[in-house]
């Protein structure tokens, strides 16, 4: 087992009989057709394996030799992708098939759906000829993803399953337009020595089309490169995961952006022609290192931006480690001194995402710190519930640039949970902002601000606990009607929901509706009139990240709607080995 | 094929690319699974939604060209550029660790800064509500959001198709001020008290268009001599203008897994015998490839001047990496140098016939 909800998943469900239904079972589409061609519809193995441990452990090889699949269809070499089919393949082909519908979206996407009915059946040849008319006319593949939604194995013999597919494939045609092909599917896999597709059968194939894509790269042109070890590797194994930033350092009315890295800082100033010169080192912000958020403020109101660096630093007993958060005072023309010694950062906090806010109406900003656990000294002690998190801290600044008091224990807010981030905002605009704490491994917190400089903590009584693995938090108006939404991050997980598609009839309801959330992904709330926020179905788009962190609530394309861009992806290595 | 998939990061050696077993409990923060090269939930990519207006969304993510599978963390979205449209900044945990993607839409909008007068002046924790075409649209401005994040102190309202937006403020402290109507494409700062909004200027600072892939440098730009090994593993170099010799010089770029690279070969050697043309391998292997690349240019690309990574860091030349970006370099690439030296174009995938 390696995925935490896969243990806590599979003990809760050790005695249980594992059972896939015949319920969601493939439609023949062209029965008569096909049947002649000597393909009748992938059937359920005669006598499914029960072990539920033992199928995901199968299911998982199925994945990883995907996943290996994937990266030959990317190099466009469907020869040697003929490797991942068995000798004897028949499928169904998909080059050529009709049109069923098609239809003009937003952003001026076209889809295109295909009528996979009447699909011919084809041999590995057949397939390839496929292939190469579907990709072989992308000039660039830029990722295929293959999605094991399910699966099933046969007890005894050799080994053998039903697997049903998803699989995506995005690419960039000569003409720089953008294209992305996606089917659903179930596939036979038989181990012979490597597991090999022997039969496959569309339920559904779209083609999308994007005459040019809203976005470019220009990362290397404008001078923000930055190439670094692969993750993992010795130079680059930090689990501080670094942020970014975007001020105006030097007041001349650009944005310029700060980047915490694990070798040094960096600090992009942006210049006239549209690029940018480093200048880290030059303006005295480019240490201490492994820094993890950092927010621009003007700390002391001298009308300058000033920086606060997170940073993962402790102090327990005898052990110290990491960094004190810093915080750097701009002399007026964008050269930084760092403020060493100063009052409430002489002790050190495991701190990931910072966020600024005036919690008491003096005028002098304050910094709520997510704290979160010291994962290099211990696991948390709950999935659900995690109870050994750093606390959280609330720094009041003293003001006249004296400093930081942390005032979160003395307003119940420093906690135990393990905090990765916070978002504030003046949610029921009364004037003073309240705050939202996105917690990983257990419950979220919405502190709304009583005016008074205390806070009353209401995630439950606005709607907005969102249990589950809470990333990041944002706030902003995602359905026009003038009132703040909120958006979490979370992390979904294919494997975790497979895992519960296989759990649907033998577990518990009200179990299985909390491990459902846990692999659910982000989540977004629709304030109401009265106060409280709705959770906006699944369905309805917008959520469908994997493991997700940072998300922006913007209008990307100026159409009078912010729309969502969310980073995501936990850790991606050079093999070809992931759950 | 990219360059990559040959030419892992030179520290880290070959590119592996197998299936590994199951190797038992894996927790988060694992290292080692990770030092062996592993991934946990890896290749997911940034994702894009789009707004549909009707409390659903889109997901443009695979064909809005900012999809990166790089296990990005923090992102900033801000127009960069002051051209209206929000950018976007991500940071990733991986090689290529900073991202920046220009948005092409382009569109109307109202950008805001604001000046609180009553509470901090930078007016963190204001809500700005903006009557756009589709409805009221309530932002707030934060420093410090999403995850490790913090964006700039502005912001924008997209219009659609409407000439001018109502724009009211709920300031810190809570008095609600209405700025009246403002026209599309303004950029106002809005002063608390004032119910007036100011114009301050733009400052177009175009973001420059992409290199072309996998290079480091643009067409037009000069390709200075570069420090290479030969085929015995030898110091050598590789001057552009010397080997075009008042001709134009191709540059070939190929790895020794590169099926279509070995087959162009015998090609590139047709070209190299016009009068006006050379042609001159640059093998984008890691120097412990090299004894295994050179048979194959010799047999293949017979006649052919063969380059090779690996030179000696105490060159004074700068290595090809200064110029190539091997992670992403697509393999077979050809560049075209004029005789000056400068690069005149970028062929992608094998050469056409003579």
């Amino acid at each position: 087992m390696r995925h935490p909800h896969r243990l806590l998943l599979l003990s809760a469900s050790a005695l249980l009989l594992f059972s896939c239904g015949g319920s969601d079972a493939p439609q023949p589409s062209t029965p008569e057709a096909q049947a002649d061609q000597g393909f009748t519809p992938i059937a359920s193995p005669s006598k499914p394996m029960t072990n539920l441990e033992l199928v995901e452990d199968r299911t998982e090889e199925v994945a990883d030799r995907l996943l290996t699949f994937s990266a030959e269809l990317v190099k466009q070499d469907f020869v040697a992708a003929l490797d991942w089919l068995a000798d004897d393949f028949k499928g169904m082909g998909f080059a050529h098939l009709p049109v069923s519908a098609e239809t003009t979206q937003l952003a001026g996407v076209v889809s295109q759906d295909f009528d996979v009915n009447g699909a011919p059946i084809v041999d590995k040849a057949g397939l390839l000829a496929s292939w190469e008319e579907t990709f072989g006319k992308w000039g660039e593949v830029s990722s295929v993803i293959w999605k094991v939604k399910g699966a099933e194995f046969q007890q005894g013999g050799r080994p053998m399953g039903r697997v049903k597919l998803y699989f995506h494939a995005t690419g960039i045609l000569p003409d720089g337009a953008m294209q992305s092909f996606s089917a659903r599917g179930w596939a036979r896999v038989k181990r012979v020595g490597d597991w090999v597709i022997d039969r496959l059968e569309l339920t559904s194939y779209n083609i999308k089309t994007l005459t040019q894509a809203p976005f470019v790269e220009v990362t290397s042109a404008a001078g923000v490169g930055h190439t670094f070890a692969r993750f993992g590797s010795d130079q680059n194994r930090s689990f501080h995961f670094n942020g970014a930033a975007a001020g105006d350092v030097d007041g001349d009315g650009d944005w310029d952006l700060f980047v915490p890295s694990d070798d040094r800082n960096y600090l992009y100033i942006a210049l006239p022609d549209g690029t940018y010169g480093e200048e880290a080192v030059e303006r005295g912000v480019d240490l201490p290192d492994d820094g993890t958020g950092a927010v621009f403020l003007d700390f002391d109101n001298d009308g300058d931006q000033d920086l606060f660096v997170a940073q993962v630093g402790w102090d327990i007993g005898d052990e110290q480690g990491g960094h004190h958060c810093a915080l750097y005072t701009n002399d007026g023309s964008g050269n930084y001194t760092l403020a060493s010694g100063l009052a409430g950062l002489n002790n050190p906090f495991v701190a990931y995402s910072p966020t600024v806010l005036d919690y008491d109406g003096d005028g002098w900003l304050d910094i709520f710190l997510s704290c979160y656990g010291m994962v290099e000294r211990e696991h948390n002690d709950s999935w659900l519930q995690a109870t050994n998190g750093y606390p959280n801290a609330l720094l009041r600044n003293l003001g006249e640039g004296r400093g930081f008091e942390d005032m979160a224990e003395e307003l119940g807010m420093a906690g135990s949970q393990w905090s990765y981030a916070s978002a504030a905002a003046d949610i029921d605009l009364d004037g003073d902002p309240d705050l939202y704490v996105a917690n990983d491994y257990g419950d979220n917190q919405f502190w709304i601000n009583a005016g008074d400089g205390s806070f009353e903590q209401q995630s439950d009584a606005r709607g907005v606990t969102d249990r589950g693995n809470g990333m990041g938090a944002s706030f902003g108006d995602l359905n026009q009607d003038g009132l703040l939404d909120l958006y979490v991050s979370n992390m979904s997980s294919t494997a975790g929901n497979r895992i519960l598609d296989r759990l649907e009839d033998s577990i518990d309801p009200e179990i299985l509706q909390v491990l459902r959330k846990l692999a659910a992904g982000n989540s977004i709330f629709f304030q109401q009139a009265d106060g409280t926020l709705k959770r906006s179905p699944k369905k309805a788009g917008g959520v469908g990240a994997n493991w997700a962190w940072s998300a922006s609530l913007a209008d990307l394309n100026l159409d009078g709607r912010l729309d969502v861009f969310c980073t995501n992806g936990f850790v991606t290595g050079n093999l070809a080995w992931d759950t | 094929m990219v360059a990559s998939t040959v030419c892992d990061t030179p520290e880290e050696g070959e590119f592996q690319l197998q299936t590994v077993g199951n190797q038992g409990f894996l927790d988060r923060h694992n290292s080692q699974i990770f030092a062996e090269g592993r991934s946990f939930s890896g290749n997911e990519r940034d994702k894009l939604f789009l707004n549909r207006g009707d409390g659903t969304f889109a997901d443009l993510s695979d064909l809005s060209g900012c999809d990166s599978p790089g296990d990005g963390r923090g992102v900033i979205c801000a127009d960069l550029d002051d051209d209206g449209d929000l950018d976007l900044f991500v940071h990733e945990i991986q090689r290529e660790r900073h991202h920046l993607y220009r948005n092409n839409l382009g569109g109307q909008f109202i950008k805001v800064r604001l000046a609180a007068t009553n509470g901090q002046h930078e007016g963190i924790g204001a809500t700005v509500i903006a009557h756009g075409p589709e409805g009221p649209v309530a932002q707030p401005l934060t420093r410090g959001a999403g995850f490790v994040s913090c964006q700039a102190p502005e912001l924008v309202f997209g219009l659609g198709l409407a000439e001018s937006a109502k724009v009211e403020v709920v300031w810190p402290g809570g008095a609600r001020e209405s700025f009246g109507s403002i026209p599309a494409n303004s950029r106002v700062l809005l002063t608390e008290g004032t119910g007036k909004a100011s114009n301050f200027a733009a400052r177009p600072r175009p973001l420059p268009d992409p290199l072309p892939k996998g290079l480091r440098l643009r067409v037009g730009d000069t390709l200075p001599p570069l420090a290479m090994l030969d085929a015995s593993g030898e110091l050598t170099t590789l001057d552009s203008v010397e080997l075009a010799n008042g001709g134009e010089l191709w540059i070939n770029l190929w790895g020794k897994s590169c099926v279509p690279c070995i087959k162009e070969m015998p090609l590139l050697v047709e070209h190299d015998a016009r009068d006006d043309l050379r042609v001159v391998l640059l093998c984008t292997d890691p120097p412990q490839h090299r004894e295994q690349a050179v048979p194959i240019a010799v047999k293949r690309a017979t006649g052919l001047a063969d380059f090779y990574l690996g030179a000696d860091s105490s060159s004074v030349l700068p290595p090809p990496e200064d110029y190539i970006d091997l992670l992403r370099l697509p393999i077979p690439t050809t560049l075209r140098i004029s005789p000056e030296g400068k690069l005149l174009g970028v062929m992608r995938g094998t050469v056409p016939p003579r």
